[in-house]
């Protein structure tokens, strides 16, 4: 933990809903997240813990309380600046349809660098693609993918503006094991081999073993933050937290 | 089931509001149409009855063929007055004038223009057959007195005693206003402007000394008029026409209503492709619709719904759009007969007008044409939508699944293009005339329409790299989606930019035949008019008084040798149709007018005289006649003559008629003395120009109808009417064109629907509200531009294959390449302006529920 953090969020309040309807969905949430680790967000459907990961990309407004990332303040911006931001300093992985069906793999890799009208750099595009797999599958569209290589074409897309976050929601949720393990790895190494921060919202125990460090929401809190261990003693973890 | 359908209908509310309004404003165009034609019909009816009002039986010369150019039949003689009194059964015969004139404005300009409503010379009635009841003052009854219709008094504030300056066959004389009338309750007659004279100074400035133009007679108490229209007849010989004034007035009033028809068509047609347009984009919006609610309907199934029930509930909604938009189309139309009234008077033809006339048949047309379309469109969907299996659309991104059609779409476009060209083909070539031609032609274009829509799924991918090429270049990322999206269905992108293509090709159609005719006349004049001046009638197709050429030959200097070219129409035996017959002065034609001569030389003009006659070569082809043969012809004036063809001419835009005959044959036979036009040549030195207005103005002080002018502003003038009539189409196919936007308004919105998600993730990976905006527009300006290629295209073709029967008359084809890119551009700025609000929809898309949204 002597790493010094490249997000951090103090007091973060989120309510939906007005009056007696409304729910907490954020109750007080201050939290830190260390420069080129690999952080887990977890906890129990409903606990807050993907309503935090929006808050902390920007895309998602807190009801009171901030976000700073890479010494900026989220909440100084306006949609024009977050939107600058997000393209610029964040890479994004989703559960769910994370690919646009018009683009071929490569250009869905390089979409971020081609809405700031940049090029990519070819040599670090190339090992990428490399990294992640898909150097024969480079022109092929997402229909012709299968749900492993779609998500490592995620991965490759975020990694590729070499961004100060990625943040990656559930990005095993919708995989069976085997790729959900090849996506796992490959965001571990980012980690390890270009120092990148990885900041990844999960349920599943055996995602979250991979982390350097878990943070445990419930009910819009954080009740534990704590290096990860092994996929079991995630688990006793959990069990502990309930 | 239909319940769901409708309950689906209010939740989709922009959807549904756009689709339902091509057939809105197609149904308001067709309901516009009859009731300004109604209320004008309904005005005439009045109007005739009026004049007519006492007349028991009238007399009138007889027509002796039906003719496009609304000629008045020949005045008969003074003397049948008497011949008529003497009849048993007749209380009191009165003889009269009624005839085109000129009844100069405070400005010295015939009332409502030369295109305007029309100027009277009538002759003052005595009672009981007088229309005219006084306002002020008394009926004229001296020489130099007139009274006047109180519409056409009160625009020109005149009063008692106020001077009018009015002409007929000669020059405008002054009159002094002595009373001012009504017709009944009318002020006026439907905008025309009226001068009542004693029949003596009419018969004089109508050049029909001795002469009458009709009879009205009064039967004695208890004697029937219908049976004393055949004593009448009895009496008088075979050149009249005896009716009862009731049947007179019906007549005449359908004989103006006829004369209008031509509008009521024309309108339809503009009415009927709106509809057409607006067919297209009703089946891609039910195409769509029925797509995104596979999963609903597979539900639906799954619980229980018959195929029978899904095609009921889409064809339901069908039902009920169509029917709703229809009501509120005939609602819309009412106010736009207000907006044609206004649309004529802007291009210089002021109609009449009246109470609205709203007759159940315009109810039940716009009704059942709207409602039928709208069902009619939406069939093929519905079908579709009976395709959906249970359970099986239940599953995540589940597809409509492809009709039995779409494998032969190809092909089957393929078929019906090559129909339709053959249609149009059948129609040019084999067709003589009238709906043996257009019939063909109309179904023709509407088979090559659809067939090329089918067809062109296949062209969009083509298209849109072309055009796509620049925006991918200019707004990189956000250019490239836009092509993606574009092509991604193709049949969608297909058959919404056909609806735009229906109205380019219409537009770009127009636009090629009205340079081509610019093309034709302009050339004609260039190679064959040698003048230096010319003068003709303002409104360019009416006669004037021979004694306009005869004033300036002998007091403007300058002018030289002259030749007048007058114009009448004939029946020819054995053979369809009735031809234009020009006369020519066969001493002079060639010094002011080279004859394009096909067979003969000016040395044939020497032999023009008598009996002979020159033919067009088209006129000769299509009519299997040649040089040396007869032709037996019957004139307006109903006289029979037997003509040798002596030579042919190429008839450069008809500016001989189809036959030549001297002028003092056409005296003759046709009983024509007044001028179609007449050209000077100019004396060596002279200046065109100072000539001209030298000429001009003593034509203002005489002959107001008539204008001089020099050769290249007799070209502008003779090409005047092309760029009027080419604005009117203009603004009538922009309601196709409007509506075909409209289609790609509803496309684009409903593709962002379908493609919420993805935007979500743009947004979310960094792309700016602006750059989603730019990705909707360059896909509406694709799609646009595809719309206006293709459409381009099939104009320049109908263009091309509809002129080829008229190149034998000297057409031209031009090809107005600035105008055509011009289009182009609008059509791509429409695509622009298309976009706005559903480009504004998707950058409003919050990014969380975009990328949370199933």
């Amino acid at each position: 933990m002597n790493a010094p953090l490249i997000v951090s969020a103090v007091d973060l309040h989120r309510r939906y809903g007005e009056g007696d309807a409304a729910v907490e969905a954020l109750d007080g949430v201050t939290v830190g997240f260390p420069k080129g680790r690999f952080t887990a967000i977890m906890g129990p459907s409903g606990s807050g813990k993907s309503t935090l990961m929006h808050i902390l990309a920007g895309l998602d407004r807190p009801t009171a309380g901030s976000v700073v990332v890479d010494d900026v303040e989220l909440g100084s911006l306006d949609d024009k600046k977050l939107t600058q931001l997000r393209r610029d300093k964040f890479g994004f992985i989703f559960q769910f349809f994370n690919l646009l069906p018009v683009l071929s793999a490569e250009e869905n890799i390089t979409l971020p660098l081609k809405i700031a009208g940049k090029k990519p750099e070819k040599a670090w595009l190339d090992e990428l693609i490399e990294a992640v797999g898909l150097s024969d599958r480079r022109d092929h569209r997402p229909s012709q993918l299968s749900g492993g290589q779609q998500q490592r074409v995620a991965v490759a897309r975020a990694l590729l503006t070499k961004p100060a976050v990625v943040f990656a929601d559930e990005p095993t949720g919708n995989l069976d094991s085997k790729a959900g393990d090849e996506v796992l790895q490959m965001l571990r190494r980012a980690a390890d081999e270009y120092g990148q921060t990885v900041i990844m919202v999960t349920h599943d125990p055996h995602a979250a073993a991979v982390a350097d460090h878990i943070v445990v929401l419930v009910d819009g809190k954080v009740v534990r933050e704590t290096p990860a261990g092994e996929a079991d003693e995630v688990v006793e973890l959990m069990k502990a937290v309930a | 089931m239909l319940a769901v359908s409708l309950k689906g209908m209010a939740g989709r509310k922009l959807r549904t509001v756009l689709t339902a309004l091509a057939v809105v404003l197609g149904v308001a165009l067709i309901a516009g149409t009859y009731i300004l034609t109604d209320t004008i019909d309904r005005q005439f009816d009045q109007i005739f009855a009026q004049v007519r009002q006492g007349v028991d039986v009238s007399v009138t010369p007889k027509k002796v063929f039906n003719s496009d150019n609304n000629a008045n039949p020949p005045a008969f003689a003074a003397s049948y007055v008497s011949q008529v009194q003497s009849v048993p059964g007749v209380q009191k015969a009165s003889g009269g004038i009624f005839d085109n004139g000129v009844i100069l404005d405070n400005k010295g300009k015939k009332i409502g223009g030369s295109n305007g409503a029309p100027n009277f010379i009538s002759s003052d009635a005595p009672a009981p057959f007088n229309p005219f009841q006084y306002v002020t003052g008394h009926g004229p009854t001296a020489p130099g007195e007139i009274s006047i219709d109180k519409y056409t008094a009160d625009k020109q504030h005149w009063k008692i005693g106020s001077i009018v300056r009015v002409g007929g066959q000669g020059p405008v004389q002054p009159f002094k206003v002595v009373g001012i009338a009504k017709f009944g309750k009318l002020n006026g007659l439907a905008g025309a402007a009226i001068a009542v004279m004693t029949l003596d100074e009419a018969q004089k400035l109508t050049n029909k000394v001795g002469k009458l133009d009709g009879i009205d007679i009064q039967a004695v108490k208890g004697v029937k008029p219908a049976a004393l229209v055949p004593r009448v007849q009895r009496a008088l010989p075979a050149n009249v026409t005896v009716r009862t004034g009731a049947e007179q007035a019906a007549k005449d009033s359908s004989d103006t209503k006829s004369g209008l028809s031509f509008l009521k068509t024309i309108l339809l047609v503009f009415a009927g492709v709106s509809l057409f347009v607006g067919a297209f984009m009703i089946f891609n919006s039910f195409s769509i619709t029925i797509a995104q609610r596979t999963r609903e309907l597979s539900m639906l199934r799954t619980v229980g719904a018959s195929r029978r029930q899904v095609l009921g509930s889409v064809l339901g909604e069908a039902l009920v759009m169509g029917f709703v938009a229809s009501v509120i189309g005939l609602g819309i139309g009412i106010g736009l007969a207000k907006g044609l009234k206004a649309l004529f008077k802007a291009i210089g033809a002021d109609l009449p007008g009246g109470s609205t006339v709203l007759e159940t048949r315009t109810i039940i047309v716009s009704l059942i044409v709207g409602t039928l379309v709208t069902l009619v469109a939406s069939l093929s969907p519905a079908v579709r939508a009976t395709r959906i299996e249970p359970i099986e659309g239940v599953r995540e991104g589940a597809v409509l699944p492809k009709s039995r059609f779409s494998r032969i779409k190809t092909p089957f476009g393929a078929v019906t293009l090559a129909i339709g060209v053959g249609l149009m083909c059948l129609g040019l070539l084999t067709g003589s005339s009238g709906s043996a031609v257009w019939l063909p032609l109309l179904f023709g274009t509407v088979f090559v329409f659809i067939g090329t829509a089918m067809f062109s799924s296949r062209l969009v991918k083509p298209i849109a790299s072309v055009v796509g090429a620049p925006m991918e270049r200019i707004g990189g990322v956000s250019g490239q989606l836009a092509r993606e999206n574009a092509t991604r269905n193709t049949g969608r992108t297909a058959s919404t930019a056909a609806a735009l293509m229906i109205g380019l090709a219409l537009v770009t159609g127009v636009t090629i035949f009205a340079a081509g005719i610019k093309k034709s006349v302009d050339s004609a004049i260039d190679n064959s008019v040698k003048a230096g001046l010319v003068v003709e009638n303002k409104d360019g197709w009416t006669s004037i008084p021979a004694s306009a050429g005869k004033a300036i030959s002998a007091q403007v200097p300058g002018v030289g040798a002259s030749s007048a070219i007058r114009l009448s129409q004939a029946k020819v035996a054995g053979v369809s149709g009735t031809p234009d017959v020009s006369g020519v002065d066969p001493a002079t034609l060639s010094s002011v007018y080279q004859v394009d001569w096909k067979k003969g030389s000016n040395a044939t003009l020497q032999r023009l005289n008598g009996n002979n006659v020159i033919v067009s070569e088209s006129w000769a082809k299509s009519k299997d006649k040649k040089v040396g043969q007869q032709v037996n012809v019957t004139t307006q004036s109903g006289n029979h003559a037997t003509y040798t063809i002596i030579g042919t001419f190429k008839n450069n835009v008809h500016f001989l008629g189809d036959l030549a005959v001297s002028n003092a044959t056409l005296a003759r036979d046709f009983k024509i003395n007044e001028d179609q036009f007449v050209m000077f040549g100019l004396k060596p030195g002279a200046n065109a120009d100072q000539v001209k207005t030298q000429a001009s103005a003593l034509l203002a002080k005489d002959f107001p109808n008539a204008e001089a002018d020099t050769k290249s502003g007799f070209k502008k003038t003779q090409t005047q009417w092309i760029g009027q009539i080419t604005a009117f189409f203009y603004v009538l196919l922009s309601l196709a064109v409007i509506v075909s936007l409209f289609g790609i308004v509803n496309t684009l919105v409903l593709a962002i629907y379908e493609r919420t998600r993805e935007l979500g993730l743009l947004r979310a990976v960094g792309m700016s509200k602006r750059q989603v905006r730019r990705i909707v527009r360059y896909e509406s300006v694709i799609t646009a531009l595809i719309g206006a290629v293709l459409g381009t295209v099939l104009g320049v073709f109908f263009a091309v294959i509809i002129s080829r029967p008229l190149a034998g008359e000297g057409f031209q084809l031009s090809f107005p390449v600035g105008t055509l890119v011009i289009l182009l551009i609008l059509a791509g700025l429409a695509g622009v302006l298309a976009a706005i609000t559903p480009a504004r929809r998707a950058s409003k898309l919050n990014v969380l529920e975009a990328l949370a949204y199933e």
